[in-house]
């Protein structure tokens, strides 16, 4: 099945804002950012210490990723 | 996001600490602690032009909203606290957050509560913009899961 995953911070750097993946039914969140790392290419460094979202909440590694509605590729943050 | 004792806001819009200062304050309250975070002109001795804020929007909103409630509630206090959105110019507000309570011990460990989980909780990212036409989106720490 296909996903689209939103990239957000220093991955905008990777030229995209929105990425489409292929991922099996029921992926989790590991695998979701791995296919991510994969379509990366030379970018891929860029995933270092990423973590996937919805709009509620950040998905733990084991978490299935397929069922939500939208999903964000997040790097570490630094608001304030 | 709003309750009756707190608002937390991520926005586009110039923040004003006096509506936040307006919104904390209260009868019984005597002490009122104000953080106001601001673009500053160097960083790690490069000379900043500007920060451009990212978001990730609903999920910002929604931790930003726990983390005003969390402050509120452990401190007993009204807080707003607004982040801004957007590229920014050295000396603009990117942050403002107030909090009111009835003693200042409680105002200013609220308030500083605030800014904290701000910096390691939010999802937001800011690229610094340098006099020398390079940009550079800054390091920060990694979003644990929920």
């Amino acid at each position: 099945m296909k996903v689209q995953v939103e990239l957000y911070g220093r991955l905008r750097e990777s030229g995209a804002h929105l990425v489409e993946l292929e991922v099996k039914e029921g992926a989790t969140a590991a695998e979701v950012l791995e296919k991510l790392k994969t379509s990366l290419g030379p970018k891929a460094a860029l995933l270092k210490g990423c973590v996937l979202a919805t709009d509620g909440a950040v998905l733990a590694p084991g978490e299935k990723a397929t069922f939500q509605k939208r999903l964000a590729a997040l790097p570490p943050v630094c608001g304030g | 996001m709003s309750s009756g004792q707190t608002i937390a806001l991520i926005t586009e819009r110039p923040i004003r600490a006096e509506e936040l200062v307006d919104f904390v304050s209260a009868p019984g309250h005597g002490a009122t602690a104000v953080f106001v975070g601001t673009i500053r002109n160097a960083h790690e001795g490069r000379a900043v032009k500007s920060v451009m804020f990212d978001s990730f929007r609903p999920l910002a909103e929604k931790r930003l909203g726990e983390i005003a409630s969390e402050a509120a509630t452990k401190w007993r206090a009204r807080v707003a606290v607004a982040h801004r959105l957007g590229r920014l110019e050295v000396g603009q507000v990117s942050i403002g957050i107030a909090a009111g309570t009835a003693h200042r011990a409680e105002a200013f460990e609220a308030c500083r509560f605030v800014i904290e989980a701000v910096k390691s909780k939010l999802p937001v990212w800011k690229q610094e913009h340098y006099a020398d036409g390079r940009a550079s989106w800054l390091e920060g720490c990694e979003l644990a899961p929920r």
